[in-house]
Order: structure tokens, then C-alpha cells, then sequence
């Protein structure tokens, strides 16, 4: 038999083998060709904000080449050692390892083009509906269009030769590397021995469960001000991301095998159906698991964090555009105004107006700081905020000596905090007026642009304001500003004001400022991110849950002979199913929980950077990620009641 | 009494086109207390015989009782739970559960039977310090030699007082001695618990064990050998001609 006909008839007894690997393939070339179609799209090339987005694209393309190549190299990696008999086989009939290489590079070779083509296939299709769907979410209205780019099929084609010179450089050190005797045993040797816990074993449990507190309380006071100095911050950081990804793998190293092992040794040794399907199972592999483990759980919480994040922007755009911009308009111009109300009457709009000034002048604020920081960009001990009176307002009220702050961001907050009451001085020209500062409101009065993106409003008594009216700093401003904001009645024709807003431009107004216009452009910017992060969240995601149900797949395998002993024992397929289903609860729930856990105190450390919603959209994106995750768990289990059913 | 009554089993594979019949019309019966081996060449059906009689296979016709109880017509569910109650095995590998260890293995038929913790422990203390195996309780089988392996596999079939153990080739894997001192426990768990074995075997000497030898050949039973009073060495002489007859092949000994 010839070389050829060898590998041909290889090939075709192997096509069952082959499947996961081929449909891993599939996968992967799909998405990647999908992404750079969008990449190469002049669809999207027309967005305005092109090249932001083109950048965005291409770091999220090298991101996904990473883990397509993780994953690839994985799926490669379980379905080599699958044949780890049949390549033992061509040894003893005396092939040399180049050969067998050879043969096995040529095999691979047939199997790649082909799933290439179909995958190019398949992601050229997808592509249409990836596109459909970054419209959507960014806002952007335009027929998406199927554009089939040479340059983008040039792209995926390079990108999946490099990967599979990588995985062909693995199989060659996977074959160098083995000895006929240890190739027949391949799949049961990877295991290794089990031996009784250690003390060392239980240390490193109990210091992995500490260093995720430990990483879990540092990240909760990331930003309460504890951590000031920028360096600090950074240290900060790293402290947490170390601690966590160490402490996650000591945890299964060490943590996860002793309780299972307490729990065992209570029964001492009578174990029944249930413990033996799962607890004994798990105890066996979890050492040799325990590094995927780790890598699966930190990037799914990274990816779980990243889209919490940039979805928490995405659905707080309304609240964040809100706080930033409080009325619907708002102009600075008083003829502008004019013009605006003129033109709001005549299409027959319902609204109501404010009008008041604002000053702006230097405030010491050294007295009321939380403590002396420093490393912040400016010096907090004093700074320029913009001052209105109380009687622009209806909602507060300040004595002659009083001053109230109201509307200060939360990003700012937690770099510059203010005690509760204290002393202040606001400086004019010639006099500096003391204040007692009463405290910090939540009313957002002023848009972005009159507090130096998010200090505080100063609201103070009406005489306070006229005295600092008549002693103006020039230094600080020529002459106060007028305020007049617009807000519609029903904020249902808010679309139709803006148009017209638009159409009147007022570019030279300084106040100018629009709140739906701010909206449309936080969601566009957000939209971009989410998708993208989305993208790559989902796609880790998926390849994760994978890569788990490979596992999963070839431990069913191995456990196989052990299904057959208990069969024939007399145990049923349901005893033997229930067990497994407790078992996958475990294999696939840990990983879970450990990195929604690890999400949750990411995002929550840092959230309010983003938006103004924390619980509702980070539980709609950690749901979605937990009925992926089960939707696996499910298949992993239908996979093992098939090899259960002929087990015997 | 008897334990076991098997009348005219067969037993086929393939579909209608390419049928081959494997057992052809097989009568067995076995006393409680029993202690047999079936023997035969290679390819003769012994195993076949064994996991039809073991309910793990299923007859193509014919009828099984064992303890009174008609196995053909059980659905698959309630011949599981016979086997979990009733009967005991011994194979040639892929014996035990490389995820538990021996002490693990070998209460597992006690865990399904609902004993409670401390009489199943009780058992295990016995049986353990009559097959040796009490050293290595707590060890993994992947840590243990073939013939502790079969020890333990053997102490599994026992633990649960089953009405009959089924072993096939239990000896296959073992040199002579670990074998010899596998089939000494055998026996003497035979006579002191009055357990009733029926074993497949290609080894005479493992069959001279045993009190009785159903030989096969082409699906049917060819010849049977009583041991009585006989002694173990007369009755292996006896086996071994047995077995020159039926396959031509003569053993020195
Ligand atoms: N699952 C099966 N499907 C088809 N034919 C089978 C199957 N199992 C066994 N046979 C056939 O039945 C015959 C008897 O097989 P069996 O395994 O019972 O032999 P045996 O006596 O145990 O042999 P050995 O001593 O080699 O173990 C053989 O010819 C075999 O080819
Ligand atoms: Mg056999």
C-alpha cells in the first residue's frame, strides 16, 4: 500500500475523529473572516468616526487571532493524543518520525483547506448579519451591504497559515517527543498518578482562597481614595490582577481537591453512585486541569467585566448624557436665546425656559479635603468652580454664610473627596468671602462645560452672589455668564427640537449644548466599544465553553472502561447520567462562578467610569454568559449519556 | 438446590443476512455452593456464554432462571437492579475504577444495596483481611500490582454475598504464582461462604480448582468433568486430556 492510499484510508476511518476538530475550524476561520470582511467593509469605512473605529477593529482582529490560535492549538492538541495508537502503530512497522510528520502534516493539510473554504464560506455569509447587528448598535443608519473583500479572504488566508505552522510545529514536538511504548498509552498517561493530599497541597488551597480575597478587597477600595498617587493606583492593580490569576489557580490546585477530599474521607470509602460518578472523577483530574482551569476563568471574567463595562456605558448613555448636559438646550448668547425660544414658538413646541448667571471663581478648598493628596492633575487644595445663586434654583437654599456643592462627578469623587461639612473661601478680586460648606449635593445644575468636566457647582445665598457679582477676578473671567436653558414639555418631540437646534447651529455660542445630540454621539462611541468588546466577549466565550466541552468529551472517553465495570455491576444508565449531571454542575459551574465572582468586583471596582446603571445591565450580561455556559454544560452532558448508553 | 438453570440458550450476531451462531442450544444448571469453570479453544463462545448467563448480554433464545427468577424476559432496568442485588464479577482487566481506591472499589456494591455505613465496613474488614488486601485499603489502583488488582476485584464480587460471582479469565493477567494465590482465595471463600463461582478459564490449572468443568465446543457443550474426591492433580491430569481431545493440543506438564 502506498503512502497515499495510507493516508486516504487514514483519513476516512478517522472522519469521526476528526469532526470536533474540523467543526473548531469551521468555527474560528468564520468568525476571523467575518470580522476582517467588516474590517476591509466600505460601509464602515464611511462612518464618521472611521478611524477610530478601523483601529478598534484591527486591536480586536489581533485579539481574536490569540484566541483563535489558543483554541486551535487546543482542539489539535486533544485530537493528536486521540491518535496517539494508530501514530505508536506506524513506528513499530518501522516508519520513521519524519514520515509519520509527513503523513500526519499532508492529512492535516486536506482536512484544513477544506474546513478553510467552508469556514470563509460560512463567515462571508455571517458577516452580513455581524454587520446588521454594529448598526444596530451603534445607531448608524445605513442598508448593510455584502461586500466580498479580497483583501479581507488575502488576510484570513496568511493568518490561518501562520496558525497552522503552529500547530504543526506542536504535533512535531508532540511526536519527537514520544517513544512507541508511551504513544500507546497517551491518553491514560497525561493524567498522571493521584496521590493523598499534602499539607503543602492544603497550604496552597488556603493561600489561594486568601490571595482572592485579598485581590477581591484591594479592588473594592481601588477607588475610594485610599489609593491617590497614580503609581500606587498602578501597583494596586497589578497587586489585584496577580493576586486574583495566582490565588484562581492555587484555589483548584490545592482547594478544590481538598474539600473534595474532606467530603471523601468522611465517607470512609463507601461511596455511592453519585460520589463516585462525580467527587472521585473530579478529584482524579482536577491537578492536571487546574492551569486551563485558571486560563478559562480569568479571560471569561475579563471578557464578562470588558462587556459589563462597555455595556453599563452603553445603557446609561440617557442617565450619563443627562448629568452631563441637565437641560434639553442650553445657550450662553442672549440674542441666541432669543432667536431659539422665537423658533421653538413658531413650530409649535411646548417648553420652559431658565435664565441666571454664572460666575466663576477661585474656591480654597484645603479645609474640606477628605485628606492631602496628591498626585491628582491639579492641586485640589484650590481650583476654579463655577458659582450660582440659590435663587436660581428651587430645590435649595443657602444662608448669607453658607455654601452648598451640588452635581459633582462620581469619576472625580473618587480621585478628590470633601468632608461632609468645613470651611471655605471664595476669592474675588479684592475680597475673599468665608463660607461654611455644607455638604454635596446630587443635582446635576450645569452642563460639563461650565464645570471643567464635573467639579462641583457652588450654590450660594443671593447677597453672597451679588458681592461676588460686583468683585470679579478678571483673571479668572471677563464677565459672568448668562445661563438660559430650554427643555421641552414632552420630551417626545425632543428629536424634532434637536433637528432644529441643529439647523441653527450657534457653533460660536460657548454655552451651547445639546442633550440629545450629546446622547446620540455617547451611544455611537459606546455602540462601537460594546460591539466590539461583545464580539470578543462571545467569541471567548464560546471558544472557552469549547474547549471545555473537549474535555469534557475526551474524559467521557477515558471514563469509558469505568462506565462498562459499572454497568455490569448492576448500576443503570440513569444512576450513572444522574452522576454525571453532578459532576458538569461542578466541571462547568466552577468555572462560572468563580469568574462571574471575579467579574462582579472587576467591574464593580470601577464601574461609575462608565456610567450611571451598575446592577441591571452587568445581570443582563452575566445572564447571557450563564446560559451560554449551561447550554454547553447541557451538550457536555447529552455527549456522556451517549458513551454511557454504549458502555456496555 | 440450584442456584442457576440455563436450558437451550443460543445466541447469535449479525442481522438475517450474515448470521453467525455462537451458542447453540447450551442446558446449564449450577448448585448453590458451586464452584465451576467453563472451558473451551479460543473463539469457542465461553465468553458469550458468560455474559448471557450474567444477564450483560442478551439470548437469542432459550431460557435463564436464576434463584427462581426468569432473566430472558426482564426489561434492561430490572436486570440491572437483579445484578446491583444478586450477582457478583470478576473480569480479566478493566476491573476497577482507577478514580477510587481499592477500599472504594470494593464497597461500591454495598453502597447501591442501601447497607448501612458500619456493617458495610464490617464486611470490608473481613473480607479484606481474608484476601490480603488490608494494607493497601487507601491505595489507587494504578499504585497496586495485577495480582492485588484481581484480590480486590475478587473481594468486590464477594462483599455483597451475591447468589453467583461470574469471572472470566480472572487468572489471565497474573504469572502462575499470584495466579495460584488468587485461585487458593477463590476456593476458600468458596468453601467458607459457601459462594457459588462460575468461572471461563483457558488454564487448566486454574479449572482444577474448581469442582466442576464444562467443556465447549462449536456452541454446544462438549463434555463435562466432575472433580468428587478426586485430588486437584488427578483432576488437572484428567482437564488436561480432556483438552487434547477437544482441541488437539497438548499441554506439558
Ligand atoms: N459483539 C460481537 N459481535 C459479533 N460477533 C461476536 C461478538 N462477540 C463475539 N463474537 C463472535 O462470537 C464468537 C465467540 O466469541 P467469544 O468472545 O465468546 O469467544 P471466547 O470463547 O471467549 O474466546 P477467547 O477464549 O478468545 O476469549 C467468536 O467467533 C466471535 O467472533
Ligand atoms: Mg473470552
Amino acid at each position: 500500500m502506498s503512502i497515499n492510499q495510507m493516508i486516504l484510508r487514514n483519513m476516512r476511518k478517522n472522519l469521526k475523529n476528526y469532526y470536533l476538530y474540523v467543526f473548531a475550524l469551521v468555527f474560528s476561520v468564520g468568525l476571523y473572516f467575518s470580522f476582517v470582511t467588516l474590517q476591509y467593509d466600505p460601509g464602515v469605512d464611511n462612518v464618521e468616526t472611521s478611524a477610530k473605529m478601523a483601529a478598534a477593529i484591527r486591536t480586536a482582529a489581533i485579539m481574536l487571532v490569540v484566541i483563535v490560535t489558543v483554541f486551535l492549538v487546543y482542539a489539535n492538541s486533544i485530537f493528536i493524543k486521540r491518535r496517539g495508537k494508530e501514530i505508536g502503530l506506524f513506528q513499530l512497522i518501522g516508519m520513521t518520525k519524519g514520515r509519520i510528520f509527513r503523513v500526519l502534516t499532508i492529512e492535516n493539510l486536506i482536512i484544513y483547506i477544506s474546513s478553510m473554504l467552508i469556514g470563509i464560506f460560512v463567515g462571508f455569509s455571517f458577516s452580513k448579519l455581524i454587520q446588521m447587528v454594529l448598526f444596530k448598535t451603534t445607531g448608524i443608519t445605513e442598508v448593510a451591504s455584502l461586500n466580498f473583500s479580497a483583501a479581507a479572504l488575502l488576510q484570513t488566508v496568511i493568518v490561518f497559515f501562520v496558525i497552522f505552522g503552529v500547530i504543526m510545529l506542536t504535533n512535531w514536538i508532540f511526536i519527537k517527543g514520544q517513544s512507541i511504548l508511551s504513544l500507546f498509552r497517551a491518553t491514560s498517561k497525561t493524567e498522571g498518578q493521584i496521590r493523598n493530599i499534602s499539607i503543602l497541597e492544603i497550604i496552597m488551597g488556603l493561600l489561594g482562597l486568601v490571595l482572592i480575597i485579598a485581590g477581591y478587597y484591594v479592588s473594592s477600595k481601588l477607588f475610594d481614595g485610599d489609593f491617590s498617587v497614580m503609581n500606587e493606583l498602578l501597583f494596586a492593580m497589578a497587586f489585584i490582577l496577580g493576586a486574583v490569576i495566582l490565588g484562581t489557580y492555587l484555589f483548584y490546585k490545592g482547594s478544590i481537591r481538598f474539600v473534595a477530599n474532606l467530603l471523601r474521607k468522611r465517607k470512609k470509602g463507601y461511596l455511592n453512585i453519585n460520589d463516585v460518578m462525580s467527587l472521585s472523577s473530579i478529584m482524579f483530574r482536577m491537578k492536571s486541569n487546574s492551569l486551563l482551569l485558571t486560563i478559562i476563568t480569568t479571560v471569561s471574567a475579563l471578557a464578562i467585566g470588558l462587556s459589563s463595562l462597555s455595556y453599563i456605558s452603553y445603557y446609561s448613555a440617557e442617565k450619563t448624557s443627562k448629568q452631563n448636559i441637565p437641560d434639553h438646550f442650553s445657550l450662553a448668547d442672549e440674542q441666541n436665546a432669543k432667536q431659539f425660544e422665537q423658533e421653538l414658538k413658531e413650530s409649535g413646541f411646548d417648553f420652559y425656559q431658565k435664565e441666571f448667571k454664572v460666575l466663576q471663581a477661585n474656591v480654597v478648598t484645603k479645609e474640606i479635603l477628605v485628606k492631602q493628596q496628591s498626585g491628582a492633575a491639579f492641586d485640589p487644595s484650590e481650583m476654579v468652580l463655577p458659582i450660582i445663586s440659590d435663587q436660581a434654583l428651587n430645590e435649595m437654599n443657602a444662608a448669607p454664610d453658607e455654601a452648598i456643592f451640588t452635581g459633582y462627578s462620581k469619576v472625580l469623587a473618587s480621585v478628590i473627596s470633601f468632608d461632609k461639612e468645613g470651611l471655605i473661601q471664595i476669592e474675588g478680586k479684592e475680597k475673599v468671602i468665608d463660607q461654611d460648606y455644607l455638604g454635596l449635593e446630587n443635582d446635576y445644575i450645569l452642563p460639563y462645560s461650565y464645570s471643567d468636566g464635573g467639579l462641583p457647582t457652588v450654590v450660594v445665598d443671593q447677597t453672597t452672589f451679588a458681592s461676588l457679582q460686583e468683585d470679579i477676578d478678571e483673571e479668572v473671567q471677563d464677565e459672568p455668564l448668562t445661563y438660559f436653558g430650554f427643555n421641552l414639555e414632552d420630551p417626545s418631540n425632543l428629536s424634532e427640537a434637536t433637528d432644529l437646534f441643529q439647523s441653527l447651529s450657534y457653533n460660536d455660542d460657548e454655552g451651547r449644548s445639546s442633550q440629545y445630540e450629546a446622547f446620540l454621539q455617547q451611544k455611537e462611541n459606546m455602540g462601537l466599544v460594546m460591539f466590539i468588546v461583545g464580539f470578543l466577549g462571545l467569541t471567548f466565550l464560546i471558544t472557552s465553553g469549547c474547549i471545555l466541552y473537549f474535555k469534557q468529551m475526551n474524559e467521557s472517553e477515558e471514563e469509558r472502561p469505568n462506565y462498562t465495570v459499572l454497568r455490569k455491576l448492576g448500576f443503570t444508565e440513569a444512576d450513572l447520567s444522574r452522576g454525571v449531571r453532578g459532576k458538569q454542575l461542578v466541571n462547568f459551574g466552577i468555572p462560572l462562578i468563580v469568574g462571574l465572582l471575579h467579574g462582579y468586583f472587576a467591574v464593580r471596582s470601577g464601574w461609575f467610569f462608565f456610567g450611571t446603571e451598575f446592577y441591571t445591565p452587568m445581570l443582563i450580561v452575566m445572564g447571557i454568559y450563564t446560559i451560554l455556559y449551561s447550554i454547553f454544560g447541557g451538550l457536555s452532558i447529552v455527549y456522556y449519556k451517549k458513551v454511557i448508553r454504549e458502555a456496555l | 438446590m440450584n442456584v442457576l438453570e440455563a436450558s437451550k440458550i443460543q445466541k447469535s450476531y449479525g442481522n438475517k443476512f450474515m448470521k453467525q451462531d455462537v451458542l447453540m442450544g447450551i442446558d446449564v444448571s449450577i448448585e448453590r455452593g458451586e464452584f465451576i469453570s467453563i472451558m473451551g479453544a479460543s473463539g469457542s463462545g465461553k465468553t458469550t456464554l458468560l455474559n448471557v448467563l450474567s444477564s450483560i448480554d442478551r439470548v437469542s433464545g432459550g431460557s435463564i432462571k436464576i434463584d427462581g427468577q426468569e432473566m430472558t424476559k426482564k426489561r434492561e432496568k430490572q436486570l440491572a437492579e437483579f445484578r446491583k442485588r444478586h450477582l457478583g464479577f470478576i473480569f480479566q482487566e478493566y476491573n476497577l475504577l482507577d478514580t477510587l481506591t481499592v477500599k472504594e472499589n470494593i464497597l461500591l456494591p454495598l453502597s447501591i444495596a442501601k447497607v448501612s455505613k458500619e456493617e458495610a465496613i464490617m464486611a470490608f474488614d473481613s473480607l479484606a483481611e481474608e484476601l490480603g488486601i488490608d494494607e493497601i485499603q487507601n491505595k489507587y489502583p494504578n499504585e497496586i500490582s495485577g495480582g492485588q488488582k484481581q484480590r480486590t476485584s475478587a473481594a468486590r464480587a464477594f462483599i455483597h454475598n451475591p447468589s453467583i460471582i461470574f469471572a472470566d479469565e480472572p487468572t489471565g493477567a497474573l504469572d502462575s504464582k499470584s495466579a495460584s494465590n488468587l485461585l487458593n482465595k477463590l476456593s476458600d471463600l468458596n468453601a467458607r461462604r459457601k459462594a457459588t463461582i462460575a468461572m471461563v478459564t483457558h488454564d487448566p490449572v486454574a479449572a482444577s480448582y474448581s469442582g466442576r468443568v464444562i467443556f465447549i465446543k462449536d456452541g454446544r457443550i462438549y463434555t463435562q468433568l466432575n472433580k468428587g474426591t478426586e485430588s486437584r492433580q488427578s483432576f488437572l491430569k484428567d482437564i488436561m486430556k480432556t483438552q487434547g481431545v477437544l482441541g488437539g493440543v497438548q499441554y506439558e506438564h
